[in-house]
């Protein structure tokens, strides 16, 4: 896999950030306005609508052949086909680049599908890569959770990093009467911060540097499960207001994400007077909770303002389940069963490996029996505004139709699913899942 | 052989009714010397839901194991399960009250009955209490108590609880049977006593009991048991999911479980076929043996899947380095060792009740770990309460050999 070194040329580390599917490419465009020099941010999606609206990203639209520029609809199949009916021209993004951000909101189709392999791709190249992963909230149906577990577990697996975070924790932090848009807010936010924190820590000049080096030492090959948190302490005693803060944000988990910890990386960046107490205060309490873990200091110089920054990556190794073996191309010997039974491999349409073909036999540009289904709508797309816009560019885009006012509607019970012998029983229900209807039919798997 | 001690589990299953006769000598071997099973047929997911249909399934299968081990069954450890049943930790406290501070036994007992206090479910009765871990002033890891000093002691247990009236149902059944329930036991419980030996309760073990109906679990470290569940998902379950996707009879389906079924997906199974012609119901039908076995694996992975989270949950997927031992039914699907490997990045193993001797059959079937491990916490329970015979039991031992007699 690590093929060829990472090339630093002219000594700063190249950095992309490549945002996929709906939710991918807002955070792309956001981090694309506010983010550091020196950062190329790229937008690729299925959909033509929600590449319409970048500005600030130069975008890529996947799959010509196959979607034809409209979404994927939740199949995750589908945009695995558009990305490797894209594979060269994605090669090219990645080439070159010696870190990799792939952004990617997990459950809806093109983000689910893509992120992995996108990943596999950059990896490929010899780069470092670093996922950033939002799943949806609990309240978004059982399948997208389940289609996101199975994302984020791909994504995990290609990726050096994987930092995640979960809608559902907003709500959790903040209670359930915030407001959905107040909710994503955050949600965003976060995820943005640990893709700004990591590349202003890379960036930025420093006393201490904290280098690219360090970065691939910590997290490279692990597979590792992340978390960044970055606060701002200001005021007379600032050190403690960050120390208070960093151990109050809710990815510290009040520091037991710390004690887990395998490697953690600071830096803290505090104008001209940053003390060596302050420093001090920081590692201290840093310590406190991860005594023995592989600590990384940075400092940079003279900055901006008077507060003082602190930025701490946490890695974590993954455990249980997640630490499959890597899924490097598949092998002919026995370890192409694991991959096998590995849940998100079972999107594939048992012994279609490739895609490339899927659309083409039908003339080309549409696959036989396939009828626009607009994309499912990301929980970002519910806003009023964004509901009214979806339906307008729906209907421009296809007039003769009038009942798209059905665009909301996320999933329809297509099939109706006896429960065969259970049917009398109580049922057995798991988290919500009625456990009695086969595996297969809940996680959308298709017989061919 | 007069001084040994006849005791009988009975398991109450949703595929088969089973019946382990063990004979206790007096250093507590346990030796198998007789089984009896018969179909299950009222029986759902662990639970009775015909009482007459399986107290004649019962009877059958008391009938053949007295046959075989030339015994009267009088009285059987019943073994129980169900979607109702919990476990969960609990911790008791009691301060040692009396002068010289020694700990005496009424000390260790009323520790163990303030954990007992718990906040259950007004519907729930407990099944089991097992101590873990005494601690005696802050100082943890005491195994015995009894004859130290100190001013307060607290105790660690593992309870298991269930619904009171779905726990009374198999046990009122076997007492109409004219047969007395020594005690109850929780199903997951019990095939762990039979399968683990001391080493591996030592190192940390998981293990899960697939069943037709529901899957057990439970978790030894350092000796004591840390953590039981049950799922109320099974074998049954997985032959439901391919009479539907396969569109065939479940009994079909059954037969196709057992003949072709995998835990997890062969790549070359894709392209083979199963040829159902024979068969006059569906003839010229052919199934495909990748649907098969996909979803089967589906089925099984989603099962170690729902365990793993759940012993994760619990912070305990450290402690397991004795790796997974599998049991039940379930445990006979080729491969499924493989497919426990994966899930639980731990080494796995089909189980085997290597601590007692007997009927060959009965020690290396994954099947009758249940019933095998029923007599082994009998024989743990009579050795704490040595059995009396009373006048009541006399009578009733009068009743029942009548009956047995004329069978």
């Amino acid at each position: 896999m690590t093929e060829n070194k990472p090339n630093i040329s002219g000594g700063e580390p190249v950095i992309r950030l490549i945002g996929l599917g709906e939710t991918g490419v807002k955070l792309v465009e956001t981090l694309a306005m506010i983010g550091p020099e020196g950062v190329e941010s790229y937008s690729l999606d299925t959909d033509n609508r929600s590449l319409s609206r970048c500005h600030q990203s130069k975008t890529l639209l996947l799959g010509q052949a196959i979607p034809c520029g409209l979404g994927t609809g939740g199949d995750v199949a589908l945009a695995r086909a558009a990305v490797e009916s894209d594979r060269d021209r994605l090669a090219k993004l990645v080439k070159g680049a010696n870190l990799v951000f792939v952004i990617a909101g997990m459950g809806g189709g093109t983000g689910t599908g893509a992120a992995s392999l996108v990943a596999r791709l950059a990896k490929e190249t010899g780069a470092l890569v670093v996922g950033v992963a939002a799943s949806p909230f609990d309240c978004e149906g059982t399948r997208r959770c389940n289609t996101a577990t199975g994302g984020l577990r791909d994504l995990k697996q290609a990726s050096d990093v994987v930092f995640h975070f979960s809608n559902q924790d907003v709500v959790q932090m903040t209670g359930t009467d915030t407001s959905l848009n107040n909710a994503l807010e955050i949600a965003n936010r976060h995820l943005c911060e640990s893709v700004l924190g990591v590349s202003r820590m890379l960036l930025e000049p420093g006393l201490l540097n904290v280098s690219f080096a360090d970065l691939q030492s910590a997290v490279q090959g692990r597979q590792s499960l992340g978390s960044v948190i970055h606060v701002e302490g200001s005021g007379e005693d600032r050190a403690a207001a960050a120390v208070g803060k960093m151990l109050a944000h809710p990815a510290a988990r009040g520091g037991e994400a710390l004690k887990e910890a395998n490697a953690i990386l600071l830096h803290l960046s505090g104008g001209e007077p940053l003390s060596l107490s302050e420093m001090n205060t920081v590692t201290e309490a840093i310590k406190q909770h991860a005594s023995a873990v592989d600590l990384v200091v940075g400092a940079s110089g003279p900055g901006r303002d008077e507060a003082l920054q602190v930025t701490v990556v946490i890695a974590h190794q993954l455990k249980l389940s997640d630490t499959e073996p890597e899924l490097s191309a598949p092998s002919e010997n026995q370890s192409s069963d694991v991959t096998d039974v590995s849940f998100p491999e079972t999107f594939m349409p048992s012994g279609e490996t490739s895609y490339v073909g899927l659309g083409e036999d039908s003339g080309g540009s549409r696959r036989s029996g396939f009828a626009y289904t607009p994309p499912a709508p990301t929980a970002e797309a519910i806003t009023p505004e964004l509901k009214d816009s979806l339906l307008e560019a729906a209907a421009r885009q296809e007039p003769d139709r009038k009942k798209r006012k059905k665009i909301t509607q996320e999933m329809l019970p297509l099939e109706i699913v006896s429960k065969g012998r259970f049917e009398k029983s109580e049922p057995t229900i798991h988290k919500g899942e009625d456990l009695d209807q086969p595996t297969y039919i809940r996680r959308g798997m298709v017989l061919n | 052989m007069s001084d040994s001690q006849i005791i009988v589990g009975l398991e109450i299953g949703t595929s088969k009714v089973c019946v382990a006769v063990g004979e206790v000598s007096e250093n507590q071997v346990v030796n198998i010397i007789g089984l009896g099973q018969s179909k299950s047929r009222g029986v759902r997911k662990g639970e009775i839901v015909d009482a007459s249909l399986v107290e004649e399934d019962v009877r059958n299968s008391i009938v053949e194991a007295e046959h075989m081990a030339d015994v009267e069954i009088r009285s059987v450890f019943l073994g129980v399960s169900g979607s109702h049943m919990r476990g969960f930790n609990n911790t008791g406290v009691h301060p040692v009250v009396s002068a010289d501070r020694e700990i005496t036994d009424s000390d260790i007992q009323d520790v163990i009955k303030n954990a007992k206090a718990i906040n259950l479910p007004s519907d729930h009765s407990v099944v089991h209490v097992i101590r873990q871990h005494f601690s005696v002033d802050g100082q943890s890891g005491v195994l015995n108590p009894e004859g130290m000093l100190g001013a307060k002691i607290e105790v660690d247990v593992h309870v298991v609880s269930g619904r009171y009236n779905r726990l009374q149902n198999p046990i009122r059944l076997v007492s109409g049977l004219h047969l007395e329930v020594d005690n109850i036991a929780f199903n997951g419980l019990a095939s762990s006593l039979a399968l683990l030996s001391t080493e591996q309760k030592e190192l940390g073990t998981l293990v899960i009991d697939l069943g037709a109906g529901t899957t057990e679990y439970a978790i030894y470290s350092a000796g004591v048991i840390k953590h039981t569940g049950v799922l109320a998902v099974g074998g049954d379950h997985v032959s439901n999911d391919l009479a539907y996707g396969l569109k065939v009879p479940l009994g079909r389906a059954e037969q196709l479980k057992i003949d072709h079924g995998s835990a997890i997906i062969d790549p070359e199974a894709n392209n083979r076929s199963v040829d159902l012609s024979t068969d006059s119901v569906i003839p010229g039908k052919k199934v495909n043996l990748g649907h098969l076995q996909m979803i089967m694996s589906m089925r099984l992975q989603e099962t170690f899947e729902l365990i793993a989270k759940d012993i994760e949950q619990a912070g305990l997927i450290e402690y397991l380095r004795a790796g997974v031992v599998l049991c039940g039914g379930g445990a006979r699907t080729p491969y499924i060792t493989r497919l426990a490997r994966d899930v639980f990045n731990l080494p796995s193993a089909i189980g085997r009740s290597s601590t007692v001797s007997g009927i060959k059959n009965a020690l290396d079937e994954p099947e009758f770990a249940t019933p095998v491990g029923l007599i082994k916490f009998g024989a743990f329970q009579s050795q704490t309460a040595p059995r009396r015979e009373g006048i009541g039991r006399a009578i009733r031992k009068q009743f029942v050999s009548l009956f047995g007699g004329k069978k």
